[in-house]
């Protein structure tokens, strides 16, 4: 019955589209495909674009392949000979079926017919009264064996000056089955994990109720596996697709997302590249004005929070103590003074801003804090430091060239100007690793945008950090508030001195922690040959000295510095290796890497990972305070919370590449990966509290605490 | 330095256990699996440790093994290497009562006709070989080193399609595994996406 209506429908299509000719496709006698090119207009308008088809009709339980023919066959292809002037468009495929065969093989192909569309322009001018264009089309038909067919094929048309539609329901049949772009109601994006690609789809309008697929498009290098939906929820569907290709920098494939049964399917088509580089973070390439300014404004409070940061402490306090003197002074001075320190903090974050993009455009991964990854950088610092601090106690003074009686670091002198912008620089140096609560996700935005968005939002932080100064100095009354200057000064100067040595302690155990026990003995020789050459130069390279003893005092600081340089330094430091600390791995921590990442999560465990460093201090708050309190330890062992340790202090490329993912330049950072991949790793703020770890706990690991 | 090899070291280790479906993955060691081929004689992949090994998925019926036997190349290709060899085995994963599924009279009278020459040809109707090497068309070829290691996996050529004309200017990826491999250089495509029919594996 059901032959004779077919071949009942198949004779009537004949007579409907009799106008152009027809193949057939036999085999042992029996017809398998018809195929024919078809034209949605009667007639052809010079320059007016319009869409022809190739109609391939299956006999019944065969089919023919679609663009990603799935496991097996292959797509059926169109070339068309046109002639000159003629264009002709992109293969519109309509959504397929999902057919399966034992063995595990799915294949993606059309039963029954399907109509391929192109769009075509016709030239402005046509010769002659009517056109013929062909085409030859190649397929793959298969039931239970498969028959490769080919026909070249005609299409024949008048030419005129206005045509209507013909063919009408088939070409509007199979628009129907034409893949849209997504809604904007709904986003995708595409994550890696290990050999798979988790794509999520999200959107209030994905009912649990009707079917849905992934049919995926991987370009010829990439194998793909059968895609499965890995969990479903209201307005929620993650999707998994094996990568078979072993190349761990596929990120994304394109492919369809099929919604809804026969007859009713609609189909979403899903770009790959318009979502790479999106893989963690959502941050849409277009960025909308508002959300610059709101970064923005995080950046500058951001900046203004980096004057409370532990590490900055001793130079602030010494600025505001400047503050303290200039109180008497009049506000002219003041104002320049503080704008010099503004300056010295501008023209710092300048400088990095401009260093930052100069190192991105040379395709360098770049990074937050990333220069006290370099042992050099800390051991300068160190330098630096010790060098203010022995200034502070009264070892030495420091002249600059031709105003012997401005010093460098001086606040109180009439030439106090440059002493006020190296101050700025200063405190900006040492925020440096204290990367400030607000600091982190403002430049971790910045980062992913234009060059001119990453020095705007330097700038954003050095206003934000300067801010209290431009106030103060806007504003002298308000210096009332501070005590009167007295002989107490000397003593808090010398006390800061102390500070100043707090800070060399931690910048030593930086360098502890980047090259092991020796890089810090050999600093240490340094430091101590630097100490003897100021206070060399402090006790014989005075003004009321000899200038034979000047000289000779000088020459012996340049033989001093010069030797321990060259020995301590050059020798000694330089020869002295990473060191792979495993101390930190104590108390259940473990070292991180993404296979170790990997292979926790196949196991069905849930992973928290802390990416810290040995200079970061926001980090090591965190740790004692939270991580290594006795309720927190106690909740992630309850819960079997794999925990691993991220250990960023020598700029680990593989961790860099992790800290991106989560769109972060820096340290710290913690994530909590829910056991079984059930769910989006879930990121902590970056000031951690009991209350907020073990609240997250909670909510993203509480089945394991049955078990 | 050292750490960084360590870290990329564990990366394509974990990454190379993980792929549980499919296809074994190249590198990994060639599952081993015993089919009895049309002379009655059973062939252990074991036993052909420290030779290559050649797998071939085999439909008489398909047009792409058509498109390699009808042109001779993959009769060439067979002789090339088994005269270098190679241990070639033609493997026939059709399940009883569909298409290319063959008694052991059928297969020799094919090989006979045909003109093959792999080393033998293995009949294994209960799919038992071809789902242990995930194989999913034929033609899917494998190739096996003398350690037992996979070291391709896919088409036997770059140009998807069953016209014999697109022999001459297709790359033959077996062969130019196989010849890398012997001259001791790394395969230059150790993998690609296999074309042809489906295998008709029994239900």
């Amino acid at each position: 019955m059901r032959a004779v209506g077919k071949l009942a429908l198949l004779s009537c299509g004949m007579l409907l589209w009799a106008s152009q000719p027809a193949h057939a496709q036999t085999y042992q006698d029996r017809e398998l495909v018809q195929a024919q090119i078809l034209a949605n207009a009667n007639a052809v308008v010079p320059g007016k674009p319009f869409t022809v088809g190739l109609l391939l009709r299956m006999a019944l339980g065969w089919h023919t392949y679609w663009k990603f023919p799935g496991d097996a066959g292959i797509p059926t292809e169109v070339k068309w000979q046109l002639p000159a002037g003629w264009k002709i468009g992109e293969l519109r495929w309509p959504i397929p079926l999902k057919l399966k065969e034992p063995g595990d093989i799915e294949i993606y192909g059309y039963h029954d017919e399907v109509l391929l569309t192109q769009e075509i322009t016709p030239p402005l001018r046509i010769a002659g009264r009517s056109v013929k264009l062909s085409a030859e089309a190649s397929w793959l038909v298969c039931e239970k064996i498969c028959i490769p067919g080919g026909a070249a094929l005609q299409l024949n048309l008048p030419v005129a000056e206005s045509n209507a539609p013909a063919n009408t329901e088939l070409f509007a049949r199979f628009d129907r089955l034409l893949p849209q772009t997504l809604p904007a109601a709904n986003s995708a994006r595409w994550t890696r994990a290990g050999p798979n690609l988790q794509l999520t789809l999200t959107g209030s309008n994905l009912a649990t109720g009707p079917t849905i697929d992934f049919f995926p498009l991987p370009d010829s290098k990439v194998v793909a596996g059968h895609p499965v939906v890995e969990s479903r929820e209201r307005g929620k569907i993650v999707f998994r697709v094996p990568i078979e290709t072993n190349d761990a920098k596929i990120s994304s494939l394109d492919g369809v997302i099929v919604y809804g049964g026969a007859p009713d399917r609609h189909a979403w088509f899903i770009s790959a590249r318009a979502r790479e580089g999106n893989s963690v973070a959502p941050t849409a390439p277009e960025t909308s004005a508002a959300e610059i300014l709101r970064f923005l404004f995080l950046g500058l409070i951001g900046g203004l929070i980096l004057n409370l940061m532990p590490c900055v402490l001793p130079v602030i306090s010494l600025k505001i103590f400047g503050f303290v003197q200039q109180a008497g002074q009049s506000r002219r001075r003041i104002l320049r003074s503080g704008l010099a320190f503004t300056a010295g903090i501008f023209a710092w974050f300048i400088g990095l801003a401009i260093l930052l993009i100069v190192l991105k455009s040379a395709g360098h991964q770049i990074t937050w804090a990333f220069q006290f990854t370099n042992p050099y950088f800390v051991l300068a610092m160190s330098a630096v430091v010790l060098v203010f601090a022995l200034n502070l106690f009264g070892v030495f003074e420091i002249a600059l060239p031709q105003r012997a009686n401005s010093r460098l670091l001086g606040w109180s002198t009439r030439e106090g100007d440059a002493g006020s912008f190296f101050q700025g620089v200063f405190a900006t140096i040492l925020a440096t690793p204290c990367t400030a609560p607000y600091l982190g996700t403002a430049l971790g935005f910045a980062f992913t945008q234009s060059n001119l968005l990453l020095l705007l939002m330097f700038v954003a932080i050095a206003a934000g950090m300067s801010a209290p100064y431009l106030l103060l100095c806007a504003e002298p009354r308000w210096l009332r508030f501070l005590p009167k200057p007295g002989p107490w000064m000397a003593h808090v100067k010398q006390l800061m001195g102390f500070f100043l040595f707090a800070t060399l302690i931690f910048l030593l155990s930086v360098l502890g922690a980047e090259r092991g026990l020796e890089a810090v003995v050999w600093t240490s020789c340094f430091l101590l040959a630097l100490s003897v050459a100021c206070w060399i130069k402090g006790t014989w390279i005075t003004p009321l000295a000899a200038p034979r003893s000047r000289v000779i005092a000088l020459v012996a600081i340049l033989l001093l510095l010069g030797v321990s340089t060259f020995y301590f330094v050059g020798a000694k430091f330089g020869a002295s290796r990473v060191s792979v600390s495993e101390a930190s791995n104590s108390n259940g921590w473990q070292s991180f890497s993404p296979a170790r990442l990997e292979s926790e999560l196949d196991q069905g465990h849930a992973v928290f990972i802390d990416f810290t460093a040995a200079w970061c201090i926001t980090c090591k708050f965190n740790e004692t305070t939270v991580l290594e309190s006795d309720a927190v330890r106690a909740a992630f062992h309850q819960r079997g919370v794999v925990k691993l340790r991220a250990d960023w202090t020598n700029a680990d490329p593989e961790i860099t590449k992790m800290l991106k993912q989560f769109g972060r330049p820096g340290v710290p950072l913690y994530v909590l990966y829910p056991a079984g991949r059930t769910a989006e790793p879930i990121v902590f703020p970056e000031l951690l509290t009991k209350s907020v770890v073990l609240d997250k706990l909670e909510s993203a690991a509480p089945h394991v605490a049955a078990q | 330095m050292k750490k960084n090899l360590i870290l990329t070291l564990l990366a394509t280790l974990s990454a190379t256990a993980l792929f549980a479906t499919g296809s074994p993955p190249v590198g990994s060691a060639a599952p081993n699996v015993s089919v009895t081929d049309s002379k009655g004689k059973t062939h252990s992949l074991s036993e052909y440790k420290g030779k290559y090994v050649v797998l071939e998925w085999f439909n008489p019926d398909c047009p792409f093994v058509k498109k390699h036997y009808g042109s001779g190349n993959m009769q060439k290709l067979q002789q090339e290497f088994t005269a270098k060899g190679v241990v070639w085995l033609t493997i026939d994963s059709s399940a009883p009562g569909t298409e290319g599924n063959l008694t052991p009279e059928q297969a020799n009278k094919t090989v006979a006709d045909w003109k093959a020459h792999s080393t033998a040809f293995l009949l294994d109707a209960d799919g038992q070989a071809g789902r242990a090497y995930g194989a999913k068309n034929t033609p899917h070829m494998f190739v096996v080193n003398p350690k037992g290691k996979v070291i391709y996996e896919g088409a036997i050529d770059s140009k998807a399609t069953p016209n014999p004309a697109d022999i001459p200017s297709s790359t033959n990826y077996v062969k130019a595994a196989l010849d890398e491999s012997m001259a001791g250089k790394p395969v230059s495509t150790p993998s690609s996406r296999p074309y042809g029919c489906s295998v008709k594996y029994g239900r």
